[in-house]
């Protein structure tokens, strides 16, 4: 029976210990060095945090701190980053909040959409803020915006209002359109093709044509291949350097 | 003046035709259908043969030069032809009649592939060929007559060889990839060889000049399991040419083609790059042997314009094969169209996607 009962207390101890470390081992999106953040605001964003990343796969960390010891802001942000996550598609906001300063490190995929002015637009929305929850809550809102019209509708901040949104008397924000000097480019290509595939056409009326070859003639199975060599002779390397990717470094 | 062969009818004495759709000689005049087998060479041989003397003066040295003059067996009309025709028809009385000396010794063709197809079928050939045709002129269907329909055993050569072979290929394997910074492009050169042997069996060349070379190797293949030993009753109702194009001299294109061919094939094997480039081949060839066979084409003849447009069909297989003229007007106008066309989707397009 003694047996029984102390088996039972080490089978419930053990579940315990997993559900511990299960919860124990929940993303921190939030990391806050400068104790600014109550557990409760921390927990809230992270969640805010976890869904962007469970949503459009892009990691957004914030931290705040006080000093970034011996290394520079830079060095910080891209170290803190890679210290929490393993996501290659992310980004960082650092707020220096004994020095006043931000900076930002972004990866992968998060570059593309979230651009300089996208960046400088949440920093603001975090600045404008007069608490620090309140102030990440509004950035993460407005990451959650970006991505989506990045990865749903291909539009990327640049600064200007997104297109559903409207200026002050309402109407929508009209684009400048394609150029009229495409017009004549586009028919050029056009009759190109036209060309080509009429022509192609045309040319069927021409089967009269010397055979190439006598492969038809073949006996079958009668092929046997007695030598054969792969040599390598040498190989050629271009590089071509990639469009330059947006860097974000606000201080 | 030379002999000539006509099968009669055993019946009503008739000259009989070859009739395809019943692959038996048939007699216009009296319908009775026999087999081959039943007009043997042997018969044919009692066939009368006369040889006329010339009555006169009619036709000078050079005025007969690379001609040849027969007396048909039915009527006795004069029948002047080239001097490489085989089969023909009597001018005067209608009577199919072969040149039998064109085929005799060792000029006698190995096979015959007997005509399949009659004249009908080449005619309704032709219809559906010119109609299946974009941007054919107006005028060409409203005016193209056809002057012409015959049926024709055309002499080829046919090789047959052991092929040995080796061929170079110059190929290029291309890797992508990127780095934050930059793109790169990886091209990598390679040096194949290929080395081996081949069989070819048949490859025909056309032996007559009269023939268009084009035009024959166009209408290939043929199938040559159908092909039957030659006997002169095949060729009655059709019109037949001797070869006067020699084996020795048919062999050069015969041996580019299995060149070709061995640069195709060996190319077969070479797998695995993004780009393969052939730089030479060498060859030889064992076992080499010919025969002479009678490959049945109808020929078509028409005329627009002044210009004559001639068409074949393979007899056997029905393949069509012949130019059409282009008006050159309206692929203009309908290149001008469509490329209008895909210019203004092309100019849509990016509007769409800038305004999405």
């Amino acid at each position: 029976m003694t047996k029984k009962i102390f088996a039972i207390i080490i089978a419930a101890l053990i579940c315990v210990s997993f559900v511990f470390s299960a919860s124990a081992y929940t993303q921190q999106y939030v990391i806050d060095y400068a104790d600014k953040l109550s557990q409760g605001e921390i927990e809230e964003l992270d969640l805010f945090a976890e869904k962007l990343e469970s949503a459009y796969g892009v990691t957004v960390l914030f931290c705040i701190t006080e000093g970034t010891g011996d290394v520079t802001a830079d060095e910080f942000s891209s170290g803190t980053y890679s210290d929490h996550t393993d996501n290659e598609n992310g980004i960082i906001f650092v707020n220096d909040d004994w020095n006043k300063s931000y900076s930002v490190f972004t990866s992968g995929s998060a570059e593309e959409i979230l651009t300089d002015a996208a960046v400088d637009s949440m920093i603001d929305a975090y600045d404008s803020n007069d608490s620090y929850y309140g102030g990440i809550y509004a950035c993460y809102e407005l990451a959650e915006e970006y991505l989506e019209n990045g990865y749903s509708g291909g539009y990327v901040y640049d600064g200007e209002p997104l297109n559903n949104d409207t200026d002050t008397t309402g109407a929508s924000e009209e684009k400048d359109g394609v150029s009229i000097i495409w017009l004549p480019v586009s028919l050029l290509i056009g009759l190109l093709i036209g060309f080509l595939i009429i022509n192609g056409i045309a040319s069927k009326n021409k089967s009269v044509k010397m055979q190439e070859n006598a492969t038809v003639y073949t006996r079958p199975g009668s092929m046997v291949i007695t030598g054969s060599a792969d040599n390598f002779l040498y190989n050629n390397i271009e590089r071509r350097e990639k469009p330059k990717p947006t860097e974000n470094k606000n201080n | 003046m030379s002999t000539i062969l006509e099968q009669k009818c055993p019946c009503c004495g008739g000259a009989v035709e070859f009739n395809t759709g019943a692959q038996k000689l048939k007699c216009p005049y009296c319908d009775t259908e026999f087999d081959i087998t039943a007009m043997p060479e042997e018969t044919a041989n009692q066939v009368e043969q006369i040889n006329w003397n010339s009555q006169g003066a009619q036709w000078g040295a050079g005025e007969t030069y690379g001609m040849s003059v027969y007396a048909c067996n039915s009527c006795g009309g004069e029948i002047v032809a080239d001097s490489t025709t085989g089969a023909t028809t009597c001018p005067y009385c209608g009577n199919q009649v072969v040149m039998k000396g064109q085929f005799s010794g060792a000029l006698k063709p190995d096979l015959v592939i007997p005509f399949k197809l009659d004249k009908k079928a080449a005619k309704e050939a032709l219809k559906k060929h010119i109609s299946s045709k974009k941007f054919v002129p107006k005028s060409f269907l409203a005016d193209n007559r056809l002057e012409e329909i015959k049926g024709v055993y055309v002499p080829h050569w046919l090789f047959s060889c052991d092929a040995i072979g080796n061929a170079n290929y110059k190929a290029t394997k291309v890797k992508k990839w990127s780095d934050e910074n930059y793109e790169y492009t990886e091209t990598s050169y390679f040096d194949i060889y290929r080395s081996g042997n081949i069989g070819f069996d048949n490859i025909p060349v056309d032996g007559s000049t009269k023939m268009p070379d084009d035009l024959m190797e166009s209408v290939e293949p043929f199938d040559l399991s159908q092909a039957v030993d030659f006997n002169t009753a095949y060729l009655a109702g059709y019109l037949a040419d001797k070869y006067d194009v020699t084996a020795e001299e048919s062999m050069p294109r015969a041996n580019e083609r299995i060149r070709q061919s061995i640069i195709d094939s060996f190319r077969e094997t070479v797998k695995g790059y993004d780009e393969v480039e052939n730089q030479g081949a060498n060859m030889n060839v064992a076992n080499g042997i010919y025969k002479y066979a009678l490959y049945p084409v109808w020929l078509l003849n028409t005329k627009w314009n002044g210009e004559n447009f001639t068409f074949a069909m393979n007899g056997q297989t029905g393949k069509f094969v012949g130019n059409i003229p282009t008006d050159k007007k309206a692929v203009t106008k309908a290149s001008l169209l469509l490329g209008a066309g895909i210019g203004a989707v092309i100019y849509g397009l990016m509007w769409l996607i800038e305004l999405l």
